[in-house]
């Protein structure tokens, strides 16, 4: 499995109602119904552990869509 | 009201010959372990009464020949766990100050080894009959004194009058309907207050006892065969690793027993209905209580919907829910009864009682019908965003993983939501389960403020000399 399509699991697992035909590389946090602070503190803490990385605060508050999620790890990898 | 010391002589008195006590080496009838005891007592009254005598003992014949000598002598028992870290044993002593530290054979060295001056030790071989004088005991002296294991904060020493344990006694005698022609297994160690009330139990109602030193699943399969037992009294793990670990026609022995107790850690449901399954007619159970407040509720487990609580208060002790807020049904037990200390070892930690209530510190709440249900620990509540989180919640959705031996979770400090949720988790052996396998699950059965915010794993816990996970320390 490739690394987008780690990610795009990672969200799968974090917005369970999140379906295939939904999942948009750009969507935007606010266009999520669910990604309220706790699902953002889920999605890092799983992409932590998946990635065996920490973000920063800074990296923190910048995801806010899958595509800034998978730029960031990216960046450190 | 009696004193410990007339369990024994009542029952010599009505079944002298009748079996008392088994152990690994020896059996004594009742007449035989009052002989036993008397000369024991002999050689303490050389002490002045009240004075503290620490006994380091497994479980055996000897601890209860010894016991019940120092009660007999109006000295008061300090019962050491034989697991015991040097330096506990150490804290203990200076806090007991006994007089004498009695041992066996095996546990000497532990106590030859501290460097306390004036301290008379010495092993049971070598205690001798030397006066015949006997003494006249008081419902209201102290008849033992038990640590707490020191799971949440530092070891209290707890004294128990003779009152008190009798009360506690016919307590459970009533509730359990144990009776003279019960067989009683103990693979519990007699120095904590749940083995120790099982044997005060047995001398109580003349039933006999029969002594193992551990926990082996496949010893106690075999001792309730060989002395066709009808009481099992053990921890709830040692009953789940019996239901999950034998096969159904090695559980057989186990049919016919007309009762297995337990305590108030958490018993698994599943495990419960297993042992329900395999019992003809007999009845599980369980119990609340601390060293400080002695089986303060029961519960038999004859209700499915019940099935996750501890029971009702027991006659003539009341139980009170304690919190902040009027509308939350959720706080702090309180106890109050004859079963509730008067005070802790030297009038120490005086704020953990008010208006002859005990705060236990753990965290319940009744239902409609008056059963009581644990839930933690009140310094446990994790505080996420001004809701309160049980870690035990977390900790049962995640044990459900297999690959999972133990797990903890703590609060963590955060700096939007306060506190968040940190998990320990000790993997099993050969174990490939991720901390995002964690996380994924958790996700899937939780509230999303409940999902752990990190999860570390862990070789083993810090613990107790009793083998229960020391909290505290992982918050540290």
């Amino acid at each position: 499995m490739n690394l987008d399509d780690d990610v795009k699991n990672i969200f799968f697992d974090t917005f369970p109602l999140l379906s295939e035909s939904d999942f948009d590389w750009e969507k935007t946090q606010n266009k999520y119904d669910d990604w309220d602070s706790f699902a953002q503190l889920n999605l890092i803490t799983l992409a932590e552990a998946k990635f065996g990385i920490i973000f920063s605060d800074d990296e923190i508050t910048s995801i806010n869509s899958a595509k800034t999620l998978l730029d960031i790890i990216k960046s450190k990898k | 009201m009696n004193t410990i010391d007339n369990f024994l002589t009542d029952s010599c008195k009505s079944n002298p010959q009748k079996l008392a006590l088994i152990d690994d080496n020896s059996k004594f009838t009742f007449l035989e372990l009052e002989e036993k005891v008397k000369k024991f007592s002999s050689f303490l009254n050389q002490f002045p009464e009240k004075s503290v005598i620490s006994l380091l003992f497994d479980n055996t014949s000897e601890f209860v020949i010894s016991y019940l000598g120092i009660i007999n002598s109006g000295c008061i028992a300090h019962l050491i766990p034989t697991g015991i870290s040097q330096s506990n044993l150490q804290n203990q002593i200076i806090s007991a100050q006994p007089k004498l530290v009695l041992s066996s054979n095996s546990h000497f060295s532990k106590i030859n080894d501290m460097e306390l001056e004036n301290l008379e030790k010495l092993k049971f071989s070598e205690v001798k009959e030397i006066s015949s004088d006997t003494r006249t005991l008081s419902p209201n002296d102290y008849a033992y004194l038990i640590y707490t294991s020191g799971t949440t904060s530092t070891p209290k020493g707890v004294p128990i009058t003779h009152s008190s344990c009798d009360f506690s006694t016919k307590n459970i005698a009533k509730t359990l309907q144990y009776s003279k022609n019960d067989i009683d297994l103990l693979p519990l160690p007699l120095s904590h207050s749940f083995g120790l009330g099982c044997l005060h139990t047995s001398l109580y109602v003349g039933s006999t006892l029969v002594l193992q030193k551990n926990s082996n699943t496949t010893d106690i399969l075999n001792s309730i065969m060989k002395y066709n037992v009808t009481t099992l009294a053990t921890v709830p793990s040692t009953l789940s690793t019996i239901t999950s670990n034998s096969s159904t026609d090695s559980l057989d022995p186990l049919s016919n027993l007309r009762l297995i107790i337990t305590n108030s850690t958490f018993f698994p449901p599943e495990t419960i209905r297993k042992l329900k399954s395999i019992l003809k007619t007999g009845i599980v159970a369980t119990y609340y209580g601390l060293t400080e407040a002695s089986r303060s509720t029961f519960m038999i487990f004859d209700d499915e919907e019940k099935i996750e609580s501890v029971g009702m208060p027991s006659e003539g002790i009341q139980i009170k829910i304690q919190n902040d807020s009027n509308d939350d049904k959720i706080g702090e037990i309180c106890i109050k009864g004859s079963n509730v200390i008067d005070n802790y070892w030297k009038k120490e930690y005086s704020e953990n009682k008010s208006d002859e209530w005990l705060k236990t510190g753990d965290l319940g709440r009744f239902d409609e019908d008056g059963f009581l249900y644990i839930l933690g620990r009140v310094d446990d509540l994790i505080n996420i965003s001004g809701e309160k989180v049980y870690p035990q919640e977390i900790e049962r959705i995640v044990k459900v993983l297999s690959g999972i031996d133990e797990v903890v979770a703590i609060p963590m400090k955060h700096k939007s939501f306060g506190e968040v949720v940190k998990l320990f988790v000790k993997k099993s052996v050969n174990s490939e389960i991720t901390s995002s396998d964690i996380l994924t699950h958790c996700i899937k059965n939780l509230e999303r403020f409940k999902v752990p915010a990190k999860i570390e794993f862990v070789e083993d816990f810090p613990r107790t000399d009793y083998g229960k996970i020391k909290r505290f320390m992982l918050k540290e």
